[in-house]
């Protein structure tokens, strides 16, 4: 039976109110507390440097994911979206100050280290790179010039400007949607809805621009002699993947806790978890893709990368494996099979219980993938300077590992409250509020 | 106002009431009531979708999601199976699949299979979604006895009808329609099938005979070609492929002028020029006599360069000609060919390994890998001459059906003498019955042999495994 529902907010209170004083020193007390931690097990700063990247990059695509989300629904004039719009509009302003948590990455890379970019050194050579090293050898007695014309890409000065300019971009993507949102909670103007979704046509190719060389900077350059086309649509399924899945976690937190009520409604979980249950399928469809061409094509200088996650070690006795090929099946089926199947189901798309664990195992998997991404570089720059037996060492430190993602959870946290503070947690006088609350999936 | 047709004849039959209403609200109230009051068999029409019209009739949550899943797997399961079948399978004689080795691959990948499975799921779903609605449906209908209400013509403009149809059991003629009056319908009027004319229309009929006579066309015409012989050409669909504008190597060429005055676009005729004597191709220059030859630097005359190194073309290939026309002649020969008087003189062979070749443990391994490959079937896994085919050619030559001289011993202390040269210099180019195996074996590989054949003669290993019927045979 179709039920009527209120056409305007009812909740007494519908923002963290006082809450987020008390929030904020406790999560950044875990932000701290896990990173320490993280750095004092590890005893190696590189080992940390690795541990921390993949923590940054998994919370960096999930702001860039929730600025997606963001633009999509102005340039769609999506309705059903407005109640949960405000957190996705928060998750994205977390991007300009994810910029100081590059910072740990970026200065000493300025200062001249190249323990996470191997590209950073006077004259950088295929050393990083042990198991493309052969290939290029055996292809040419010549000093392959590969390195210098990419290192008219990838030196420092021209990374750090980069980077600036990505963060600047997405702050002020985000501050336009986010002040020009607040704005309309408190004028109702709706002109202001008419202006976002104009602007959101160039903004949209803006992002996908500054996202596709982001994510080439971020973590293909770990590997500079790899190169995959597919690289930055593989990036994005997984970050707006995760940017839902948090959007879907954070709201039913806040309706738990009792601070939105009937605005969130049971229809709107069932959208998010129908996009989640698509973005999952758009992520296995994505990584197979670039997987499956890399493989069929069997070109040295690209199977590298995947060859050292799945197969034998490079000089290694036969039959001993890396370690990683774990973690590739673990995404195979965790990833992608799993959850494919469990969020087939309508029913279970529409249970709030479900749906808590199903969010929470998705942003768990979406680390897994980063970790998958950025930690073999690791193992194998090891297995370059101390040799083969030692990056057949998985390298997986859960005492290094967990605090570091335990903590960068408290500082997602922590950006959260901080930028939401006591404003209004949906956006109040949006005109197509009532179309929101009114959804109905038929 | 209430219209009554009680007009039930044997070439009528009553399919439901049919009630009318003059707004969407009226419609979900009605049809609550309906559902509530325990009818069943219940339809509600209307010019858009009405939200919450499916709760309020009672419609259950439809079983086609579920019907797309079970074929979907099961479009992947065949779907995966019809490509292993294709690709690895071979365990039915009767239809054998095509598991053919092509390149060492493997017959059966997943991964390059993935896309075909995946498109496979997707149309199996998409044609399952589209026939099961369908036949959840009830359709193809031609006929809808709704259709001969006028009044019902309005369904697509401004009016609500609700359909409670006579199968339902709470149907009761009297008691139906004085409900639906209560609930609100503006007009309630009986639905009546007609039974008189039940069959397809003519024309329909004689259509549908006449498409399935001409989709028979086709497979007849495939069976007439099967089994009978066409004189004509094939069809050429691209003719610039299959007639290309090029001459062929070891062809004449044509003649441009006319047949009194020939006019070759060379003068000897060919259609290509063979190669300037003395010309070397790009990466063939083999200019390391003691490597590429086993034949000291500096001795080496233009003769044996140009038969041992360097390829010219027709020139070489003649010469295998030859060696394979003079087979049967060389059999004959008791006497090995260095002995024989006519014979050149012996170049002046290498008697170390050239500096291009480093004996280790990896080259005498990859020498045994290739010499168990290419010479153990006539020379036998030590060098004593007892490879399989030589045991098999000596038996049969016994017999008297082939003609076969027999493999050397390269543990004969004749044999031994020989320098690294000659024994290279021997697996390039053959010598006496043994063919040239330089098209085979690259020079490395071919180095390789020659360190462990070194290596074997070193052993000097005796045979053990000859069996007695090839004892005897060698003895005779």
């Amino acid at each position: 039976m179709h039920e009527v529902r209120p056409a305007k907010i009812t909740s007494p209170i519908v923002s963290l109110k006082d809450n987020y004083v008390r929030l904020i020193p406790l999560s950044l007390i875990v932000a701290a507390a896990g990173i320490g931690s993280a750095l004092l097990l590890s005893l190696d700063m590189q080992r940390f440097s690795f541990a921390y990247l993949t923590c940054f990059c998994s919370l960096m695509s999930l702001c860039l994911g929730g600025l997606f989300f963001v633009i999509v629904m102005h340039l769609t004039r999506a309705g059903w979206s407005v109640t949960v719009r405000r957190i996705a509009e928060i998750i994205a302003m977390c991007t300009l100050p994810m910029f100081i948590l590059y910072l740990p990455i970026l200065i000493p890379l300025m200062a001249g280290s190249d323990q996470v970019y191997v590209w950073n050194q006077p004259g950088w050579s295929i050393e990083g790179d042990a198991a493309h090293k052969q290939a290029v050898l055996d292809a040419s007695q010549y000093p392959p010039p590969i390195e210098e014309l990419k290192s008219y890409y990838l030196n420092r000065w021209f990374f750090a400007g980069r980077m600036v300019t990505y963060f600047a971009i997405w702050g002020a993507l985000a501050w336009f949607f986010l002040s020009n949102s607040l704005k309309q909670d408190k004028t109702g103007d709706k002109n202001l809805t008419a202006k976002m979704q104009k602007h959101s046509t160039w903004m949209m190719i803006v992002f996908a621009a500054t996202l596709v060389f982001s994510s080439i900077d971020f973590e293909m350059s770990l590997a500079p002699f790899w190169f995959s086309t597919m690289w930055p649509v593989y990036f994005f399924s997984g970050s707006v993947l995760s940017a839902l899945a948090a959007i879907t976690l954070i709201c039913l937190w806040l309706q738990r806790t009792g601070r939105v009520t009937d605005e969130i409604t049971v229809e709107h979980y069932h959208d998010l978890g129908k996009l989640m249950f698509s973005f999952v399928v758009f992520w296995g469809y994505i990584a197979f893709s670039q997987f499956m061409l890399i493989w069929y094509a069997n070109i040295p200088e690209e199977t590298f990368w995947f060859a050292w996650r799945i197969n034998p070690a490079p000089g290694a006795p036969d039959g001993v494996m890396t370690g990683w090929q774990w973690f590739s099946l673990l995404l195979l089926f965790g990833h992608l099979l799993i959850p494919l199947l469990a969020l087939m189901a309508r029913t279970v798309r529409r249970s709030k219980n479900f749906l808590v664990y199903a969010a929470i195992y998705l942003l768990v998997m979406h680390w897994v993938d980063h970790y998958w991404i950025v930690m073999p570089q690791y193992s194998e720059i090891i297995s370059e300077h101390v040799g083969p037996a030692a990056g057949l060492a998985l390298h997986f430190n859960p005492l290094v590992d967990i605090p570091c993602a335990i903590g960068m959870v408290g500082v997602f946290v922590a950006l959260f409250c901080l930028i939401a503070r006591d404003r209004p947690l949906v956006p109040l006088k949006d005109p197509r509020l009532g179309e929101a609350l009114a959804h109905h999936n038929p | 106002m209430t219209e009554k047709q009680n007009q039930e004849t044997a070439d009528q039959k009553l399919v439901g009431l049919l009630a009318q209403f003059e707004d969407p609200g009226s419609l979900v109230h009605a049809c609550n009531e309906a559902r509530e009051s325990g009818y069943n068999k219940i339809d509600a029409y209307s010019p858009f979708p009405v939200h919450g019209i499916d709760p309020a009739l009672g419609i259950p949550r439809t079983i086609l999601p579920f019907f797309v899943l079970i074929i979907g797997l099961t479009g992947c399961a065949v779907g995966l199976g019809m490509q292993y079948y294709a690709n690895a399978g071979d365990w039915s004689p009767l239809f054998p699949g095509y598991n053919f080795m092509i390149s060492g691959k493997p017959f059966f990948s997943l991964p390059a299979n993935i896309p075909i499975t995946f498109e496979i799921v997707v149309l199996s779903s998409a044609i399952a979604t589209f026939l099961g609605m369908w036949a959840l449906n009830r359709l193809p209908r031609l006929a809808n006895p709704l259709h001969r209400i006028s009044r019902f013509k309005r369904v697509t403009n401004d009016k609500f009808f609700l359909l409670i149809e006579t199968k339902d059991p709470q149907f009761n003629r009297e008691e139906t329609e004085s409900q639906l009056s209560q609930w609100g319908a503006s007009v309630i009027e009986e639905v009546n099938e007609d039974l008189t004319d039940q069959q397809l229309p003519s024309w329909l009929q004689l259509a549908g005979l006449m498409t399935a006579l001409v989709l028979l066309i086709p497979p007849v015409l495939i069976f007439r070609a099967e089994g009978m012989t066409s004189r004509q050409p094939r069809l050429h669909i691209v003719p610039d492929m299959d007639w290309q504008e090029k001459y062929k190597t070891q062809t004449l060429s044509p003649n441009l002028g006319d047949k009194k005055h020939p006019d070759f676009l060379f003068v000897d005729g060919r259609a290509m020029q063979e190669p300037i004597p003395g010309t070397i191709a790009r990466g063939e220059l083999y200019a390391d006599s003691e490597y590429f030859r086993g034949i000291k630097s500096g001795t080496e005359s233009f003769a044996t360069i140009s038969t041992a190194g360097v390829r010219t073309g027709l020139q070489d290939e003649a010469q295998q000609d030859d060696s394979h026309q003079d087979e049967t002649a060389k059999d004959k020969q008791a006497e090995p060919a260095q002995d024989d008087p006519a014979a050149p003189p012996e170049p002046d062979w290498v008697t170390q390994f050239p500096s291009g070749v480093q004996v280790n443990q990896a080259l005498l391994e990859r020498g045994q890998n290739r010499f168990n490959i290419y010479c153990s079937v006539c020379h036998g896994y030590a060098g004593n001459g007892d490879g399989l085919v030589n045991a098999r050619a000596l038996a049969l030559a016994a017999s008297g059906q082939a003609q076969w001289t027999a493999a050397k011993s390269l543990n004969d202390p004749e044999i031994k003498k020989n320098p690294v040269g000659r024994i290279f210099d021997t697996i390039s180019n053959g010598r006496g019955t043994m063919g040239p195996y330089k098209s085979q074996i690259p020079v490395e590989d071919r180095w390789a042999i020659v360190a462990y054949v070194r290596a074997l003669q070193g052993t000097g290993i005796k045979p053990k495994t000859m069996t007695k019927a090839v004892e005897e045979t060698v003895a005779e």
